[in-house]
């Protein structure tokens, strides 16, 4: 376990933002720890399967939308609602994933996308269900035992639990064969076919346990939001997923993490307008992919790797 | 609301105008994925830059249609000029998902930014037809809508010409047919590559300047197109022209007759079904794309 000290940090840092007492500091890290789940989950499909998928942000849509109504319609707990919405996203993932996996990657692409375009029409406009723009208001704070997750400080130890839980797993996931056999598809695979393994169950797992991953951090988040309207589907949400996978370097589990830490904070810290934003992440995006094309972890990757080349001559 | 032959054909003549808008996005998205293999997240952006060029061209030219259609399908081709100097010629072969990320993060630079710069608040352009229109029975047309499907139809006409005819439009067909073969015979990829994404960027700023007097200008405006483009070069088979124009012409149609009798839901999301219809029985779309023709 050589990477423990590294966790043991992590989770240090994590736990600090309600030392410092400010709601606002502690809501911008809280936003943080969910986006680096979510991250983590589509780093999970692109990072070590090779997939480009735009579908989490549907999964996140739809984890976010089934645990309110399972709270507001059929008045369930909070742990019932992520239960629903694990099911739900576990189900969704593998009814479309069979058939969109066989097609070329380049059709995979424009596929889920359109998929999580379907998921935002459909929260706008079955007004019956999820009543449309007004989205559905007044979600009460998750209890667990007669104690409530009523500050942000506590709501925040909520998400700290469940971002250690989920990205405890991704991490020992992405360690496993699985992970390895992933990997290897990704880099060939016609060269893993030969060798007697069959991408499509894989690449299915993997699109499925991120869709969950994903889906109950949206579950979670909408209770921290204590509102879930079809905004919740905006683009801008996959944007930022994408962005932390890119620059902490798609396939690298702790460059995720720290970039999803960073990348969400730094810009809530210095308080820009969300148009200015969304234009420095844009070009963060286009610099990274232009001169750093395995993000930050890749980049490291490659100088310790030319320091040992070097050592060797 | 009473079924009328006049009613369906209102409704058609609508939907022919939206299918060819859709095409002039479509074409251009299925040529530079046929000469690029990349996809252009950023062809929205073109759309918007085309309709906002044409809303600041027409108060300068005195409200005249021609001349400020010129200047925008000019400045919409220079700005593909730069995408593809600056950003698309730095990629290889098979660097999709790349490409992809590129392009979205220049979408992301050029919509937010257009926002920032001119808020996001819709502007009326006006030109010199003003909503004058002509009445043939009981349908009214007006001018900008009977000017941009005509301006649309041209276009196509154009371009149609231009890859059957010349050694330009000939170069970009033998790259996307089979591309070391039109390597052997010392066709040079970058000029193609860049003369389709000129081309393509051209034909969508077309697009945006025809549809500026027809609907609200904002920075918004590209994204609500594009995605649906997305799927029409799906449908149609990726890369393939012809098969992309038929797709948007039919989307064009499907969407004005469903928005006729049902909710607005079912036009929005009639693309996006279809689409994985389609998939789900021609993984790679309609008509698939032109290999080699044997015999």
């Amino acid at each position: 376990m050589r990477q423990l000290p590294l966790a043991a940090a992590a989770l240090a840092l994590a736990a600090l933002p309600p030392a410092f007492g400010s709601n606002y500091l502690t809501g911008v890290a809280l936003s943080g720890v969910v986006f680096t789940v979510a991250a983590a989950a589509l780093n999970l499909v692109y990072g070590y399967a090779g997939l480009l998928s735009f579908a989490q942000l549907g999964f996140w849509g739809i984890g976010g939308y089934c645990s309110a109504l399972t709270v507001t319609r059929l008045g369930g707990s909070f742990w019932a609602g992520l239960l629903v919405a694990a099911l739900v996203n576990a189900a969704v993932a593998l009814a479309i994933g069979l058939p969109i996996l066989r097609t070329r990657r380049h059709a995979f692409v424009i596929i889920t996308l359109s998929f999580a375009l379907l998921c935002a029409l459909v929260a706008r406009d079955w007004v019956s269900l999820t009543r449309g723009p007004l989205g559905i208001p007044g979600l009460p704070a998750p209890r667990l035992f007669g104690f409530g997750f009523t500050t942000a400080t506590r709501f925040y130890y909520l998400v700290l639990a469940y971002a250690v839980l989920a990205l405890g797993f991704l991490y020992a996931l992405g360690g496993s064969r699985i992970g390895d056999t992933l990997r290897a598809i990704k880099q060939n695979e016609p060269l893993a076919q030969s060798q007697g393994v069959s991408p499509l169950p894989y690449k299915l797992a993997a699109f499925a346990l991120s869709a969950v991953v994903t889906g109950v951090a949206g579950a979670i988040y909408v209770f921290y939001l204590k509102v879930v309207d079809p905004l919740f589907l905006d683009f801008y949400y996959m944007q930022t997923f994408l962005i932390v996978v890119i620059i902490g370097g798609a396939g690298s589990f702790w460059g995720v993490v720290l970039a999803g830490m960073v990348m969400v904070a730094l810009p809530e810290a210095l308080r820009f307008s969300n148009d200015l934003r969304m234009v420095i992440y844009g070009a963060i995006l286009v610099v990274a992919m232009l001169a750093l094309p395995r993000g930050a972890a890749g980049w490291f990757a490659d100088r310790r790797l030319a320091a040992l080349r070097a050592a060797l001559e | 609301m009473q079924l009328t032959a006049t009613y369906l054909l209102q409704l058609t003549v609508n939907g022919l105008m939206l299918g060819l808008l859709y095409a002039l996005i479509a074409v251009g998205l299925a040529l530079i994925f046929g000469v690029l293999e990349i996809i252009n997240f950023a062809h929205g952006e073109f759309l918007m830059l085309g309709a906002f060029a044409m809303a600041f061209a027409l108060p300068a030219f005195g409200l005249l249609y021609g001349p400020a259609l010129a200047v925008s399908v000019a400045a919409t081709a220079i700005a593909g000029l730069v995408l593809y100097e600056l950003f698309l010629a730095k990629l290889g072969q098979g660097e999709f998902e790349r490409s992809i990320l590129i392009t979205m993060g220049i979408s992301m630079i050029l919509l937010y930014g257009m926002q920032y710069l001119f808020t996001a608040t819709p502007r009326m352009v006006d030109t010199s037809f003003g909503f004058a229109g002509v009445t043939i029975g009981a349908i009214r047309v007006t001018w900008s809508r009977i000017i941009g499907g005509a301006v649309a139809v041209a276009a196509f006409a154009l371009l149609y010409a231009v890859l059957i005819l010349t050694q330009f439009g000939r170069a970009m067909r033998a790259i996307a047919q089979n591309r070391d073969a039109a390597l052997m015979v010392g066709i040079r990829p970058r000029t193609v590559a860049r003369n389709a994404v000129m081309l393509a960027t051209a034909l969508c700023g077309l697009a945006g300047a025809v549809l500026a007097p027809i609907q609200l200008v904002q920075p918004a405006m590209g994204q609500a197109m594009i995605f649906k483009a997305f799927a029409l070069v799906i449908i149609g088979g990726l890369g393939n022209m012809a098969g992309a124009f038929a797709a948007a012409l039919a989307l064009g149609m499907i969407e004005s007759w469903i928005g006729g009798f049902f909710d607005i839901i079912w036009q929005e999301a009639a693309v996006f079904t279809l689409m994985i219809a389609v998939v789900l029985v021609k993984p790679d779309g309609l008509f698939q794309r032109g290999g080699m023709r044997v015999g």
